[in-house]
């Protein structure tokens, strides 16, 4: 019987055509928005999640100065870090300045420091090579492309670094800074000689922009962060900060959902106005269908037939408005991300997110909100006393 | 003298019209066995509507008892008299009243519907009701394709699918030219030889010649019994 009415209900919907389209355009616009603007805000979650996974893994810890500011140097051993246990590995950036003379040119340049345990951050460093090879030897330098330009130098040809000769094995690829990855400090502008040979050119106390460390897959996070801490107070180092990618996204993801939920929440009052829509299309309803109440019960139909009748039809529109929001909120989705993504070029890293929950949460509010509209409605329809009805005209 | 269906005891209906108190049955007595085919007569604001009203469960009197099987119905919930209704009543108007997005075939299934029939059933129940009014070549009209006469049979067939045991009809030729409407009185008479109880209300003198018993109203009362 249940099913009988609902088909009834379908009936008398597209009965009235034009109405009930008008009313579903409601729910659906108050839809769409919502849909719209989540799907969005749970793309960006799960693109930053994506970056920070991609590019460090939250198995990472990154120490500073405090402030996360990668010009204030700071004092750390990175062999005693590699030592603590649940380390996996890790590197220190220490650049400096030093006085470079090439074939075509000088000047006060940035040096930074190759270890070979930064192999494994290579990806994230962007230190790839345009021509030429890696460092082998001692006496060998890399140059970034900018910095070739501006010594004149190629691969092969000599450059003194503070006065001691290096040769040119290779030029970086000229690739765009990654924020993290070499502090801001452009890998175009960098000349890349060993370690050893930058701490022998440099021999006062050793200060790096910034160190990652790496853990193992079960390390406790905490008690590697501590025993860090720990270090730092060692060597006098009182200015450091230990940030992880997990307190970093988190924080950051937090933020997206607070703004999320803010305009969720506007969204969410357009959804309230197509409800109201809902409402006064159910109420002509009722007063155009008064006569075919009264004949409804006079045949048999008891209050909670018609009731459930009303009912069916205004939360049928609501779904439907429903349905036709989800599409047309993720297609706004996906255009707003996609102009978005151009204007940042960030290519392709960030696109709507539907999940299971927004697309089932999307169609039972909609399906909600036509039906809550329609009960006062529907409740009057249901408690017209038939010999009224009938009269009605 | 075979049991009463339906019996009225002195009952009076007052509507209230704001302040003024309009009565419109003032004390009817009335009694209708199986097998009975009372034709109500009057002028317009007799009293016809309303004593049809309370008969068929349609509305509660002011004062007095409705006694359907011997049980008194007055006080009963509205959804026990909605039940009774779909069961034991069969309905015709003036006005046709079918459901107009609805074809021939599912008006009359409507009531089949409420009282939770399987749809294979309620089809071929409602089938066979509208094949014996003749309509078996109008199963998938809807009403506005249909003519004053048609639409009528409709609502009949509608009336008696459930097999009710009493058919109640508010001015079923009011609408109709005449031949249309004798051919609809001819059925009522088919009907009520084949044992149907039937209950109408008229002016029309000729409707109420079919019936055996003309009761006639004034000021709601039953002035004559003819």
């Amino acid at each position: 019987m249940v099913r009988d009415l609902f088909r009834l209900s379908l009936r008398n919907i597209r009965h009235r055509g034009l109405r009930s389209w008008l009313t579903v355009i409601g729910i659906l616009i108050g839809t769409a928005a919502v849909v719209a603007l989540i799907s969005i805000g749970q793309g960006l979650q799960r693109a930053i999640a994506v970056q920070v996974e991609r590019t460090v893994g939250y198995n990472t810890i990154l120490i500073t100065s405090r402030g996360l500011n990668l010009g204030q140097r700071i004092r750390l051993d990175i062999e005693a870090i590699r030592a603590i246990p649940g380390v996996r590995n890790a590197i220190a950036v220490r650049v400096e300045t030093a006085y470079v003379e090439g074939p075509g040119g000088k000047g006060f340049l940035g040096v930074l420091g190759y270890d070979p345990a930064m192999a494994e951050f290579v990806a994230e460093m962007n230190l790839s090579l345009a021509s030429g090879r890696g460092l082998q030897a001692s006496g060998e330098v890399l140059l970034g492309s900018r910095t070739a330009r501006a010594l004149g130098a190629g691969v092969g040809d000599e450059v003194a670094i503070e006065g001691r000769r290096f040769t040119v094995v290779g030029i970086l690829q000229a690739q765009r800074a990654g924020g993290f990855a070499t502090g801001g400090l452009s890998l175009l502008d960098l000349l890349v000689i060993s370690l050893p040979e930058l701490r022998e050119l440099f021999p006062g106390p050793e200060l790096v922009q910034y160190a990652v460390a790496r853990l193992n897959e079960r390390a406790d996070m905490a008690a590697v962060r501590a025993q860090i801490q720990e270090h730092l107070r060692a060597v006098g180092e009182r200015n450091a900060q230990i940030t992880d990618f997990e307190d970093l996204t988190k924080s950051i993801q937090s933020m997206i959902r607070g703004v999320q939920a803010f305009l969720a929440g506007i969204a969410g009052i357009a959804l309230l106005v197509g409800g109201v829509g809902v409402m006064n299309t159910m109420y002509t309803a009722v007063l155009e269908r008064v006569r075919e109440i009264g004949i409804l019960k006079a045949i048999g139909a008891k209050d909670s037939h018609v009731l459930l009748l009303f009912l069916f039809e205004s939360g049928l529109m609501g779904l439907a408005g429903g349905v036709l929001g989800l599409v047309l909120g993720y297609g706004v989705a996906w255009v707003a991300t996609l102009i978005v993504s151009r204007l940042f070029q960030a290519h392709g890293a960030f696109s709507p997110a539907l999940s299971p929950a927004l697309v089932l949460g999307a169609l039972f509010f909609s399906f909600l909100v036509g039906a809550v509209a329609g009960l006062f409605p529907a409740y009057r329809a249901a408690r017209l006393p038939p010999v009224d009805a009938l009269r009605y005209e | 003298m075979t049991a009463a269906l339906v019996e009225l005891q002195g009952v009076r209906k007052v509507y209230r019209l704001g302040e003024v108190e309009v009565p419109a049955l003032r004390g009817v007595d009335l009694r209708v066995a199986g097998r009975d085919f009372l034709a109500l007569m009057g002028p317009s604001g007799s009293g016809k509507s309303t004593l049809l009203h309370i008969l068929g469960l349609l509305d509660r009197p002011t004062a007095g008892k409705v006694l359907w099987a011997g049980e008194d119905v007055t006080k009963l919930d509205g959804g026990r008299l909605a039940e009774l209704r779909g069961r034991r009543i069969g309905f015709v108007f003036q006005m046709f009243n079918l459901v107009p997005n609805l074809t021939a075939l599912e008006n009359v299934e409507l009531p089949l519907i409420f009282l939770g029939l399987p749809p294979r059933e309620r089809r071929r129940r409602a089938e066979e009701a509208l094949m014996r009014l003749g309509l078996g070549d109008r199963l998938r009209h809807r009403p506005n394709q249909l003519s004053g006469g048609q639409q009528q049979r409709v609502a009949l067939a509608r009336a008696l699918v459930t097999d009710p045991a009493l058919l109640i009809a508010d001015e079923p030729t009011g609408n109709l030219d005449s031949a249309t409407g004798r051919e609809i009185l001819g059925i009522f008479a088919d009907l009520n030889k084949q044992g149907r109880t039937i209950v109408l209300a008229t002016h029309d003198p000729e409707a109420a010649e079919v019936a055996k018993v003309r009761l006639r109203l004034r000021d709601g009362q039953i002035v004559e019994r003819t």
